[in-house]
């Protein structure tokens, strides 16, 4: 099951790379994010699952399938497949790809036990997460909101030079 | 192994085959209910006859809802030729699936013990007790708003895929409709978890099951009346039913995101939205209503304030809180499709404007007030 979920998660984030229509990427995408929040599930985290796909396909995906509609994009535009990146970046991968081989023969990285999660409990969750964390989430806010003034400012300079 | 599998396969077809049969009977309730409140005749000419004889079956009409599915199945899958061939596929599916999946962490009734109700097959059970629910998850609760989620995503991708203006609006507002009310479902829903300090639904019925101040029973509409009502509202809302049936409203978009589908895709998503009824209707009897638990009962019969007691059997506690639960979602039903034939349709933006600047405002001040009086309760300890 847990390879399933990892075979179909990879796959459709390798389409995400060939697929042309911008509706189909997104529809990769998710299928991607819900495999692994299936994965997360597997492994007994279910509140991680849960997380997975309620802030990522439930949020951040349907905004992206929001924005593909109305901007009404049916097909990418017609310059090439491919980047003039593809080389560096498939060097990259590649050498990714072999540094984690090699870590994981050699066994460098200790391995996780699967269903390790002690039991979820939501004060718990609560109080380190406003005691222990809330500079990072803090920080998540100030970058969001500094996200949408530099979105703002980038609408209404090409306002502007439209005229 | 085996018995857990076995118990896992029992609850799955349980709940497969409630969950279908109230997508069907309802179908049948809102056509009848329709009748009733806007005097007319309704739902009683499909019938089976009897070879042979000229006896003819109507039971109330109730043959209805076969006819309905045998025209769905065996009528033209009609496609509009500019369609978005694989969103156009899957969209159905996408509705539908999640709202099959949200009931697995639902419980429909306490704890069952095999050894004890079957004492032959007690040996193999191995003193194994199971909670009547499909999957027993700590995180419940934000499971069913994460398959929530995904349906929103069905119904943008029919309309998106259908390849039409009506059908592209139709899936804009229902996208917009379903994101505003999920967020005030999620806020009122966030004072229970305050009261109850989980997100575990099983924890939180069995939280259910005592007394408050001396009468009544510790539901959820008792602790939160208040959010109870904002919940109904807001699930009525993101089920898209009227009164906020404004992405098929046919006065402007005939059946909005899904005007592009024929068939059994069409019925798909029809039985999605009866089935998410039922939905809303368990949901909200979990939440609100106590979920399996009836008043002063408890695993081994009934406990009376005055000091009464009956006892009753294992067996008959289980068979009472499955009842129960059932006899609770059917009200929860009815009650839904009693105010779709009460009320006139919203416009859009008065129902936008009814999620943003009231619901979610009120629910916000619930869950202040919530957070304040627990820390008064408590006496003012974290």
């Amino acid at each position: 099951m847990l390879y399933l979920f990892g075979i179909i998660a990879f796959v459709a984030a390798g389409s995400m790379l060939f697929l042309r229509q911008p509706m189909r990427v997104a529809l990769a995408l998710i299928t991607t994010m819900v495999m692994l929040g299936g994965i997360y599930g597997l492994l007994g985290v279910h509140f991680i699952a849960a997380f997975q796909v309620l802030i990522y396909v439930g949020a951040v995906m349907v905004f992206m399938v929001y924005v593909i509609m109305l901007l009404e994009l049916r097909e990418a535009g017609a310059d090439r497949r491919f980047s003039r990146w593809r080389i560096p970046g498939l060097t990259m991968f590649v050498l990714l790809a072999a540094a984690l081989g090699v870590g994981t023969w050699r066994g460098a990285a200790p391995a996780v036990a699967a269903g390790a999660a002690g039991a979820f409990s939501m004060t718990g969750f609560s109080s380190a997460f406003l005691t222990r964390y809330w500079l990072e989430f803090e920080l998540t806010s100030v970058f969001l909101v500094a996200a949408i003034v530099a979105a703002l400012a980038v609408i209404r300079t090409s306002r502007r030079a439209n005229g | 192994m085996m018995p857990d599998i076995v118990m896992a396969l029992i609850f799955i077809t349980y709940s497969l085959v409630v969950l279908l049969s109230f997508g069907g009977l309802l179908t049948w309730v809102e056509r009848k209910q329709a009748a009733v409140m806007s005097d007319r005749i309704g739902a009683n000419r499909a019938y089976i006859r009897i070879p042979f004889t000229n006896i003819k079956l109507v039971w109330l009409g109730l043959f209805h809802g076969m006819a309905d599915g045998l025209k769905m199945l065996l009528k033209e899958n009609f496609k509009p030729t500019t369609h978005d061939a694989v969103g156009y596929f899957l969209a159905p599916f996408v509705v539908f699936a999640p709202v099959l999946l949200v009931f697995a962490v639902i419980p429909f009734g306490g704890a069952i013990d095999p050894g004890l109700l079957f004492p032959s097959l007690a040996a193999w059970f191995g003193g194994r007790i199971y909670t009547l629910q499909i999957a027993h998850l700590d995180a419940g609760l934000l499971i069913v708003f994460a398959f929530s989620g995904l349906t929103i995503i069905g119904a943008m991708l029919a309309g998106w895929s259908s390849e039409n203006k009506f059908s592209l609006l139709g899936g804009l507002r229902a996208g917009s409709q379903m994101i505003s009310y999920e967020l005030v479902m999620g806020l009122t829903v966030m004072g229970l978890i305050l009261l109850y300090g989980t997100v575990d639904l099983d924890a939180i019925v069995r939280q259910q099951s005592g007394i408050v101040l001396g009468v009544l029973p510790r539901w959820g509409i008792v602790l939160q009346p208040f959010a109870a009502i904002l919940f109904l509202t807001a699930a009525i809302a993101e089920n898209k039913r009227i009164p906020f049936d404004l992405p098929e409203a046919e006065s402007e978009l005939v059946a909005g995101y899904y005007t592009e589908y024929s068939a059994m895709k069409m019925g798909l998503f029809m039985f999605a939205e009866f089935i998410q009824i039922a939905i809303v209707g368990a949901l909200f009897t979990t939440l609100f209503l106590g979920g399996y638990n009836l008043p002063f009962m408890g695993d081994t019969g009934f406990q009376f304030p005055g000091g009464h007691a009956i006892v009753l059997g294992h067996g008959t506690v289980l068979l009472l809180q499955i009842a129960g639960f059932l006899a609770k979602v059917m009200l929860m039903c009815v009650i839904q499709i009693q105010v779709r034939w009460s009320l006139p349709r919203f416009r859009y933006d008065q129902m936008l404007g009814l999620a943003w600047k009231l619901l979610l405002p009120l629910s916000l001040v619930n869950l202040c007030a919530t957070a304040v009086i627990a820390w008064l309760v408590q006496g003012g300890r974290p």
